[in-house]
């Protein structure tokens, strides 16, 4: 199987191509110029033959002429055995114009076995006159009288015995001459193709994928130059392989930091997370915690405020019948209204505690997400304020320009809270060291029936290239300082819901404007219900 | 009218008639060179008024006709046909020229193709040879080698003939020669000289070494020695002379019958030489 592979090979390739035609080119030659020959001498030895038959015909013709006019037999037999006594004649015969043969000599029966039949004819003197027309002054014609004719058979054996004997030298030399031509283009070949097949040695290797591999050939003529470019390729290509690969390990580096990175901020976000859903079980756990004793002390604040209103009648009947009297160091007139207005303030402060809890509880909750047909945009800005009362500085101006006769919208109060608390903190975390101011302005486009929200600050501002990415999701500029990257993620989220829209404008050290707009739906009630 | 026209032409018949009287009709055989040749030195002697007729013009001409109402005071044959047709004749005295064989009849008379034999034996006394062979026919030339022997023998000369009947027997006559002469006469006979048995004579000449007298200068050419020739010219004006003193009242039987008076003697000199031979009359 080996070696019929590795024929297959050898009889595939170049050096065998070319040594095939060469040899069976030379074979073809060889064979044509030896036929040639041996053709050319066969036709040459014939046409001597007939040349020497013809030459003898036609001297035995002159010879015979006398003879043959007078019918000299024995003078014919002289002359045709003369002639017949030529190796190469077979048969002689001499005839006369009647076709009686007068003479013959040799085997007539061998004319059967081939050879040259030569037949000339036996004329009598052209110029010759009669002596009539030569004493009338007639001049000589070139006209010749045929009296008879010579009949020479020669033997073509000798030329058949020549031309085996041509043909087995030829063959002979011929065979000779192909094989050393043959041997001498084998060698020729081999010193030819050497390079030729140490170039595709090297062409394949280099396929293969063995960029380093080289052709190793010297000298200046066409494959030389050939395997040089081919070398300078590979060379290229390898150079190529080797910057990529560089490239690749660059490339797997900064992915490595990248997926780091991102597992970094994914983990903050998962940390941040955690903690949020965390702060929704402690404020719910707080909420509970503090809505048991606040209920208490409303109801005590209550029980103070309905006994008091018992007890006032009474103490005041003493007053009048004992005069002034102090209640824990108070006197009774001062503590009497000090008092009620201490059990009203605790109904009214457990009262908003219990609001400010149950905000705080909402927001991390969730709470109900119904939306409301008739949402007071003023009274959702409040809610927001109230839930950020304990987020305020001292060194933060927070002032709220709310507008009048703002229709009601539908909508979530609870969302839009979580909207405005974002965008409200996100106004306070952008002033710088804390300090500035941020307003809150509330208003009513009649003609396009929107509401809006706009929230200003002057703080540091954004700059134009971060402020298109500020509404993807988990991209903040302080995720160091707890940001999600969320926030405006989600409010845009929940103003596009309802139908609004939320825009952000901003100059770099001048402030921030973020504009919040709802649309009024035309079935809703234009005026809130008091 | 009319019979003027009539007469008119009847003058113009008689003034034809004139234009049709001449003194010899020459017959000539055929329309040849050597015979022109002839008729002109026969005009050249003889002043009479001629017509000349070519017989082979005709497919058969009608001489009797010719002759009845022509009335040729002579009748002049050139060549062996003309001379053939006009021996039908009577009457009209016949010069005949150019005739090979001429058979001596009454009122015939002409000037023959043959020299006279004198002539040959003097070119082979001048050569020095005394026996010379000659092959001849003698129903063709009996009569001329009877007349070349009886002079031969005045001049010292023995011819050695041999007779043939047929051309093809020339060769082993020539053959029979060999040895036995010192030169050859080839004779202006058919029988004796063909075109095939011509060679002959030369090959003989070659291989024994005797010289060829010869009749024509064509044959020096071929191996021929001397060749005595006849002047066709001539030959008319010696037949013009006769025929002028035919006409002149002599009668034909009174004239007899001549050989051409000139020869036109030729020699080759080489084969002369080769054959060692020596030739003082050679021109």
């Amino acid at each position: 199987m080996k070696k019929t592979w590795r024929f297959s090979r050898y009889r595939n390739s170049f050096r065998f191509r070319l040594y095939f035609i060469f040899t069976g080119t030379i074979a073809f030659l060889t064979a044509a110029f030896a036929s040639f020959y041996v053709v050319t001498e066969i036709k040459g030895y014939r046409s001597t033959l007939e040349r020497e038959g013809r030459l003898l015909a036609t001297i035995l013709s002159q010879n015979a002429r006398l003879p043959l006019f007078a019918e000299n037999q024995e003078a014919l037999s002289l002359l045709a055995g003369a002639t017949a006594r030529y190796p190469s004649v077979l048969f002689v015969s001499i005839s006369n114009t009647e076709g009686r043969v007068l003479t013959s000599v040799g085997d007539d029966k061998k004319l059967e076995e081939g050879g040259i039949e030569m037949s000339v004819p036996v004329t009598s003197p052209g110029p010759v006159l009669s002596p009539e027309a030569v004493l009338l002054g007639h001049l000589p014609v070139e006209e010749e009288r045929v009296i008879g004719r010579v009949h020479l058979h020669l033997d073509t054996s000798g030329a058949r015995a020549r031309l085996n004997s041509l043909v087995v030298a030829s063959i002979a030399i011929a065979t000779l001459f192909w094989i050393l031509v043959s041997l001498l283009c084998y060698q020729v070949l081999k010193r030819v193709t050497s390079s030729f097949n140490m170039l595709m040695a090297g062409i394949e290797e280099i396929g293969s994928g063995k960029l380093s591999a080289r052709v190793e050939l010297d000298g200046n003529d066409e494959l030389d130059r050939a395997a040089n470019a081919i070398n300078a390729m590979a060379a290229s290509l390898e150079l190529r392989d080797l910057e990529n690969l560089s490239l690749q390990e660059e490339l797997l580096k900064a992915m490595r930091l990248e997926v780091q990175e991102e597992k970094k901020r994914v983990m903050a976000r998962l940390i941040h997370t955690n903690k949020m859903t965390s702060l929704g079980l402690l404020l719910s756990s707080m909420a509970h915690e503090i809505n048991n004793p606040n209920a208490s002390i409303r109801f005590s604040g209550h029980n103070i405020a309905k006994i008091w209103e018992d007890v006032v009648p009474l103490l005041d009947g003493i007053w009048r019948e004992e005069g002034e009297f102090y209640l824990a160091g108070v006197p009774y007139q001062t503590a009497r209204g000090a008092l009620a207005q201490n059990a009203a303030n605790i109904v009214e402060n457990s009262e908003r505690i219990a609001r400010v809890v149950q905000g705080l509880r909402d927001y991390g909750v969730g709470g109900s997400v119904n939306t409301r047909p008739s949402m007071e945009i003023n009274s959702t800005v409040s809610a927001a304020l109230s839930v950020l009362a304990c987020q305020m500085k001292q060194d933060v101006q927070l002032k709220t320009s709310l507008g009048t006769d703002i229709p009601a919208i539908a909508g979530n109060q609870q969302q839009i809270e979580q909207v405005l608390i974002n965008l409200i903190l996100n106004a306070m975390q952008a002033l710088p060291d804390g300090r500035g101011q941020v307003l809150l302005t509330t208003s009513y486009d009649s003609a396009a029936a929107e509401v809006a929200v706009e929230v200003q600050d002057n703080g540091t501002g954004i700059s134009p290239d971060m402020i298109d990415r500020l509404f993807e999701p988990f991209f903040s500029t302080k995720l160091d300082k707890g940001g999600s990257g969320l926030g405006l993620y989600i409010s845009q989220y929940i103003v596009a819901e309802r139908g609004g829209r939320l825009q952000l404008s901003s100059r770099p050290g001048k402030g921030t404007l973020a504009r919040v707009v709802l649309p009024v739906e035309q079935h809703a009630p234009q005026r809130p219900d008091c | 009218m009319r019979i003027l026209s009539t007469l008119f032409i009847c003058a113009l018949m008689l003034v034809a008639v004139p234009a049709l009287a001449y003194d010899a009709l020459v017959l000539q055989s055929l329309r040849e060179k050597g015979y022109d040749e002839a008729v002109r030195g026969v005009r050249r002697e003889c002043r009479a008024s001629m017509r000349t007729l070519v017989l082979s013009d005709y497919a058969e001409a009608d001489l009797t006709r010719i002759m009845r109402e022509e009335h040729p005071k002579l009748v002049i044959a050139v060549g062996d046909r003309a001379l053939e047709v006009a021996e039908t004749l009577r009457g009209t005295p016949v010069l005949y020229m150019m005739a090979l064989n001429p058979k001596p009849r009454q009122n015939v008379t002409g000037v023959g193709m043959l020299l006279d034999p004198s002539r040959y034996l003097a070119v082979f006394n001048s050569l020095g040879s005394k026996r010379v062979g000659v092959v001849y026919d003698p129903r063709r030339s009996g009569a001329y080698l009877k007349r070349a022997q009886f002079a031969a023998r005045r001049s010292g000369i023995d011819l050695v003939l041999r007779e043939v009947h047929a051309p093809k027997e020339t060769p082993s006559m020539l053959e029979s020669l060999r040895g036995k002469v010192d030169a050859l006469w080839m004779l202006p006979d058919l029988t004796a000289v063909s075109p095939v048995s011509t060679e002959a004579y030369f090959l003989f000449s070659q291989g024994e070494g005797v010289p060829v007298v010869t009749f024509a200068d064509v044959y020096l050419s071929m191996g021929g020695a001397v060749a005595l020739g006849i002047d066709r010219f001539d030959i008319g004006r010696q037949l013009g002379e006769m025929a002028q003193s035919v006409l002149e009242g002599t009668p034909v039987e009174g004239i007899a019958a001549q050989a051409p008076r000139r020869a036109m003697t030729r020699s080759n000199d080489g084969v002369l030489r080769r054959l060692k031979a020596i030739f003082g009359a050679g021109t």
